[in-house]
């Protein structure tokens, strides 16, 4: 088709910046996802400083708090998560694993890749602004974000409405091109059943937000209809600063529906590809098939289904109808069921394998410890009555963080570690690879494991100080400290990650093509990194599925995909 | 190997850390104690999977691990083993979904006999209202909300006449009886929680949402804003304290009724109750021949109330309520001498008509010294105001900074404002701050105040508190 | 190697056939399964526009302006309820039937008929958003506002003018697409390499005049 057929780019700029190459634009997603993840780190040690010390910092004043509450918590899921897993690593390991030289469109993959900085630009935008960037918390409830008392309600929330409608566009744009590049460009001999497991996590993962960004593109729109128009789609009758507003009839949980129907299947757009990608790490590092694939797929596929009909378990306190809470916990709790399967299958991979405790089979083995425990906790906020209590207090909190800030996290820093031999033909420096691993593992669990507690307690999130609250006990003050300590600490962990990335880039020892003897394509190429095109000549042709490990009667413990002989499986 | 190892002191850790931790539920004090037993169920089946599935990772790390004769087994899948593991995965689902249903049924479905309480949130502070005697609470809507009508409610609805309206933060509520709380609010979503009783709902302005549940002790308890509400939502206060049913009973009879903060308060506005007079007046065409000049065509109502009038026969007639009834019910009966019997026959409700009476006799009289004291319903204390009203919200008055600024030290002491002039906090300053707040804005801190529903004599009672700090 | 049987089962069989097959799992050009995939996903942001809408209809405290009164057109002294309307759904409609003509001539290779009945298309279509830019500006003349309007809930404004307003940039857009690929068509740039660009268009096309269906029955009919 058309896409092979461009000649390769010649000059500096048609080769790292308006670079239509599949490989680059990852880089470019990944490094401008980094760039502003460090910024949201940032912030988040800020709080973490308000609410460990409180007063100590003058500049940290309510207002400011609650800004970055806000801007860190939309940065990391958004414009950190989706976009590294998506399009950093969907754009890298797509073309490669499923054996095609590139995407399908390359100039609207180009395209989604500047449309995301600019959506990033205006994000950051808001910091200097009147106002300040919103305030709203994240989730950008009406009618708060849009009044006056929510810090940022002036220019700060129109450009976080207007930046999110621009990420949606790029969303759109990359995502298309993932899903027909899956459906549509494999190469001969690779049937959908015989795809990793990443690519798996990932194509479901692209499905889920070509369907779900619709809706948080909708409840963008209205709610700029509402701030700049006057209109009443969120905005009942009220006061606001003692003045009657001349919004009516207007319904603020209608804003909570369209928002979750999208935030719920965004948490499994950040889920899915983790949960691709684990296997694959563990498979390879483990020298053994991961166990039970097909499930393994089915549970990508049904999880991603489910995840359209849970959304309300956000909601059982919103004031919605009731009765909606029997559906939604009903629905929650299934969708437990393939997601546990999936954790039995990482472990039982385990069983009878050929572990080698590399870096990223550490960080793989670090996800599936803090992802069933973020996990578990989802069972009591998923379960409605026993949501009561808790909704809103820490332990969501920390629920939150570890299914989605830590446990993804780990798997981005073991999946960099993994395919950045790939990318740079240079291995990251082992001995600061374990550094980093024990330093961020053992930090965050320090940091979130206590935090289910004082959600338990009842301590409430989003409070910018808790003085004089007498049901607290002072050693909860304590440990708000203690947590602070741990977060500076892993904040400053990472730095000990961005030099080593960069260290290894000139430094580092010369990796091969395959230094983890791996099955899959992308391990296969000519040169390392691939050229243009990938592959060189010839496209490989698809043998066999991509867990040939340790098959019996063969000397090598690994068959790659395109290792030519009759397929066993 | 060193993996391994962690992991099992990380899991045994968290084990110990459970329960050896300080930081526990709230000892509970409502009838929920089925939710704290659906958790803890919760809590047995998910500790289990956690021990195990750590467990066995730990342990496979240490007995698989890499060595050069080592080969992994080849097992594809396992169909039985998958099989058994999904039915067993939900098993454990069921048995904590099932227990959680039931009690959520309970929480659905409000006991019959539950008495109902309204809880209004607003940035950044609570208030409440009790049906009153009839059991019923009057309508509310936000376009009543005034200064002297806080809870908006409908001056011409009859049942709201004797609701009990309680405009500080501590409510009160009898022991052993299940409560329904009916939660508005006036701006922004809130969240009514306290953490003894564990149930909590969201505040939703535009309608009416719900939770029940019933105190089983007396005590003190405190309210926590749930639902992030802006600036204010960390310090958003109010305290419930249980009693007794008798206890209870005599503290609701001591609280204002809705009629009664309809009656003139110190503002110098019309009450609200004359405010809606003057609008049945308009509505109804009584101002086209009466009004407050003479007018040729009926009597001025300019100092009408309480005056004696000569009539058209002869006699004399005190211009008492009684009066006035009757000439709207029936105009033509005795006609003031001097008028044509042209007034026509209205149809006006019980409660119309006394509004009517009520804006003939305020504006009518207004130069009258009575009105000017003006009811108070239980003069409340600069300090209690500052609690209630919900200033303390963001004001500290220990020197921290919360929202806004401080009030220690601040009367007397020269601000910097946000336009660069300095201003010295004097009553003058401090009253134009509480009505107009965002006019003179101290410089670094956010324009979020709204304005204060107070009485001259409340924002009086304020400025003495705030000397004293 | 290549477990893809050549025949084209139908049904079930067909199904587990495309999704077992190698290589692709349609046997469609790229764009046209990329074209399918973001109508899927347009047609959920036009899902949640109309639920939206229907939510907002049912919670507004006012009563809503019957769109019968409000888009009706006096001609010739008589009051004729959503004529315009009617006239642009026939017109759109009709740019369905010249757009699957031009796909037909297109796979016939016949360039000029194709590239002509997509301009026609093309003409329609601008006609059509020539119609709707006349409609709005009728009402706002008539006192429509997004915050408010003379007849009823201040929502129907808001509505009206964001759902006609991102369905007609929808048309526009299509316009822009028809008459720069038709040119392209004209100038013979895909004898090469085929006329299914002309199909991708028209999915387009027809999806565009499908969303107009449903905004003409849930909110002109109801």
């Amino acid at each position: 088709m058309t896409a092979q057929e461009h000649h390769a780019p010649q000059s500096f700029w048609t080769k790292y910046i308006w670079s239509q190459d599949h490989k680059v634009i990852a880089i470019q997603y990944s490094l401008t996802a980094i760039f502003v993840g460090l910024v949201a780190l940032v912030l988040s040690t800020l709080m973490r400083l308000q609410l460990g010390f409180p007063g100590s910092f003058d500049f940290i004043d309510a207002s400011a708090y609650y800004q970055y509450v806000t801007m860190h918590g939309m940065i990391m899921v958004v414009y950190l998560l989706t976009a590294i897993f998506l399009g950093g690593f969907g754009n890298y390991l797509i073309p490669l694993m499923v054996g095609a030289r590139d995407m399908v469109f390359p100039f609207v993959n180009m395209l989604s890749y500047w449309f995301y900085l600019l959506a990033v630009v205006v994000l950051l935008a808001s910091f200097f602004v009147t106002g300040g960037p919103t305030g709203a918390g994240w989730t950008l409830y009406p009618p708060q974000a849009i009044l006056p008392g929510t810090p940022g309600s002036d220019w700060g929330i129109i450009l976080m409405l207007v930046s999110l409608g621009i990420f949606i566009i790029a969303a759109t744009m990359g995502g298309l091109n993932y899903v027909t590049t899956v459906l549509q460009a494999r190469t001969r001999g690779m049937t959908m059943m015989r795809m990793p497991l990443t690519i798996w996590g990932i194509f479901m993962a692209t499905i889920l937000a070509l369907l779900a960004f619709p809706a948080l593109f909708v409840s963008a729109i209205m709610m700029l209809f509402d701030k700049l128009l006057g209109t009443s789609f969120f905005m009942p009758a009220i006061l606001s600063m003692g003045e009657q507003m001349g919004h009516e009839g207007g319904s603020p949980i209608l804003f909570q529906h369209l928002f979750w129907f999208f935030g719920h299947p965004e948490v499994y757009i950040v889920a899915l590809p983790a949960f691709g990608i684990v296997s694959d790490l563990i498979s390879t590092h483990a020298r053994k098939n991961i166990f039970g694939y097909r499930m393994m797929v089915w549970a990508i596929v049904v999880i991603g289904v489910l995840s359209f009909v849970v959304w309300a378990h956000h909601m059982y306190v919103s004031g919605m109808n009731p009765y909606f809470g029997y559906f939604f916990a009903t629905t929650t709790l299934i969708i437990a069921v393939p997601t546990a399967i999936k954790v039995y299958n990482w472990v039982l991979t385990l069983w009878q394998g050929n572990i080698r405790m590399s870096v990223p089979m550490l960080f793989a083995l670090g996800f599936v410890s803090t992802f069933t425990i973020g996990g578990l906790t989802g069972l009591f906020l998923g379960n409605v009555v026993v949501d009561l209590p808790l909704s809103d207090t820490y332990f969501v909190v920390a629920h939150f963080h570890m299914v989605m800030g830590v446990s993804p996290v780990l798997v981005i820093f073991g999946a960099i570690y993994h395919w950045y031999p790939k990318m740079s033909g240079k291995m990251l420096h082992e001995g600061m690879g374990k550094f980093h691993f024990w330093a961020t593992f053992l930090g965050t669990y320090a940091i979130f494991f206590p935090m289910h507690y004082l959600g338990v307690l009842g301590v409430p999130r989003r409070y910018y100080a808790y003085e004089n609250y007498d049901f607290i006990p002072d050693s909860a003050k304590d440990l708000n400290a203690f947590i602070t300590i741990a977060a500076i600490f892993v904040a400053l962990a990472q730095l000990v990650f961005l030099f080593n990335l960069a260290w290894s880039y000139f430094k580092g020892k010369e990796s091969g093509p395959n230094p983890w003897e791996a099955t899959t394509l992308e391990w296969q190429t000519e040169t390392t990194p691939p050229g243009h095109g990938n592959w060189g000549e010839t496209v490989p042709v698809c043998h066999r599925w991509a867990y040939d490990y340790s098959v019996p009667g063969y000397e090598q413990d690994y068959l790659p995909q395109n290792y030519p002989e009759e397929a066993k499986v | 190997m060193a993996f391994a190892v962690v992991l099992v002191i990380l899991v045994l850790g968290s084990v110990l850390f459970h329960f050896l931790s300080p930081w526990n539920i709230t000892p509970i004090a409502s009838n929920w104690g089925s939710i704290d037993v659906t958790m803890l169920i919760t809590l047995v089946i998910t500790a289990v999977v956690f021990i195990a599935v750590n467990f066995f990772i730990a342990y496979a790390v240490i007995k698989f691990r890499h060595t050069p004769e080592r080969k992994a087994q080849y097992e594809p899948e396992n169909k039985k083993l998958e099989w058994w593991l999904t039915l067993g995965t939900s098993v454990g689902i069921i048995a904590m979904l099932a227990p959680g249903l039931i009690v959520y049924a309970d929480f659905v479905n409000v006991p019959e006999d539950a008495h109902q309480v309204e809880v209004v949130g607003q940035q950044w502070s609570w208030s409440f209202r009790f049906p009153g005697e009839d059991g019923e609470l009057g309508k509310s809507a936000i376009e009543h909300i005034s200064t002297d009508n806080g809870f908006g409610v409908d001056p011409l609805d009859g049942a709201g006449q004797d609701d009990r309206l309680l405009t500080s933060n501590t409510l009160v509520l009898p022991v052993n009886r299940p409560v329904k709380l009916l939660l508005r609010s006036k701006d922004v979503l809130h969240n009514f929680y306290v953490p003894n009783f564990r149930v909590k709902m969201d505040s939703v302005p535009g309608q009416v949402s719900y939770q029940w549940f019933t105190p089983t002790r007396t005590g003190d308890f405190e309210v926590l804003c749930a639902e992030y509400c802006g600036i204010g939502h960390f310090n958003m206060r109010a305290f419930i304290k249980v009693v007794e049913q008798q206890e209870y009973d005599d503290w609701l009879a001591g609280l204002p009724t809705f009629a009664q903060s309809l009656k003139k308060e110190a503002s110098e506005k019309l009450s609200v109750k004359a405010e809606k007079g003057m609008q049945v007046a308009q509505q109804k065409g009584c101002m086209a021949c009466h009004g407050f000049e003479s007018s040729p065509a009926g009597p001025s109502w300019l100092g009408l109330y309480g005056s004696t009038r000569v009539m058209k026969d002869g006699s004399e007639v005190v211009a008492d309520d009684d009066y006035l009834k009757e000439a709207i019910l029936e105009p033509n009966a005795s006609v003031v001498k001097g008028y044509a019997p042209i007034m026509p026959k209205l149809e006006l409700s019980e409660l119309e008509m006394e509004s009517v009476i009520a804006f003939i006799k305020e504006r009518g009289n207004e130069t009258d010294p009575e009105h000017q004291q003006g009811t108070d319903a239980g003069k409340a204390s600069g300090a209690e105001l500052a609690q209630s009203k919900g200033c303390t919200a963001c004001h500290s008055i220990d020197g921290s900074r919360l929202v806004g600024p401080s009030w220690q030290g601040i009367y007397g002491s020269e601000r910097t404002l946000a336009s660069g002039e300095t201003v010295t906090v004097n009553d003058a300053y401090l009253k134009e701050s509480m009505f107009k707040p965002n006019a003179k804005m101290v410089e670094g801190y956010p324009p979020v105040m709204p304005p204060s529903q107070l009485s001259t004599a409340q924002a009086n009672a304020l400025i003495e508190y705030i000397k004293s700090l | 190697m290549t477990t893809q049987t050549s025949s084209k089962a139908q049904g079930l069989s067909g199904f587990v056939q495309d999704w077992s097959a190698d290589k692709e799992a349609f046997q469609v050009p790229w764009g046209k399964a990329m074209m399918w995939i973001f109508l899927l996903s347009d047609t959920f942001v036009f899902g949640c526009f109309l639920i939206g809408y229907m939510v907002v209809r049912i919670s507004a405290v006012d009563p809503w302006p019957p769109a019968t009164d409000v888009f009706a057109l006096t001609i010739a002294g008589q009051s004729i309820p959503l004529v315009l309307i009617a006239i642009m759904t026939f017109i759109l409609i009709t740019s369905s039937g010249t757009m699957a003509m031009a796909v037909n001539y297109g796979y016939r290779k016949n360039r000029h008929k194709a590239a002509w009945l997509m301009l026609l298309t093309a003409f329609l279509g601008l006609t059509f958003v020539g119609m709707q830019a006349f409609e709005w500006t009728k009402l706002i003349e008539d006192g429509v506002r997004p915050w408010e309007n003379p007849w009823g809930a201040a929502q129907f404004g808001a509505v009206f003018f964001m759902v006609t307003g991102f369905h007609g940039l929808h048309v526009s857009i299509g316009v822009i697409y028809l008459t720069i690929v038709a040119i392209k068509v004209l100038r013979g740039h895909y004898e090469k390499k085929g006329y299914e660009i002309v199909e991708i268009t028209g999915l387009y096309w027809h999806f565009v005049d499908l969303v107009w269906v449903f905004i003409f029955a849930f909110f002109y009919l109801w």
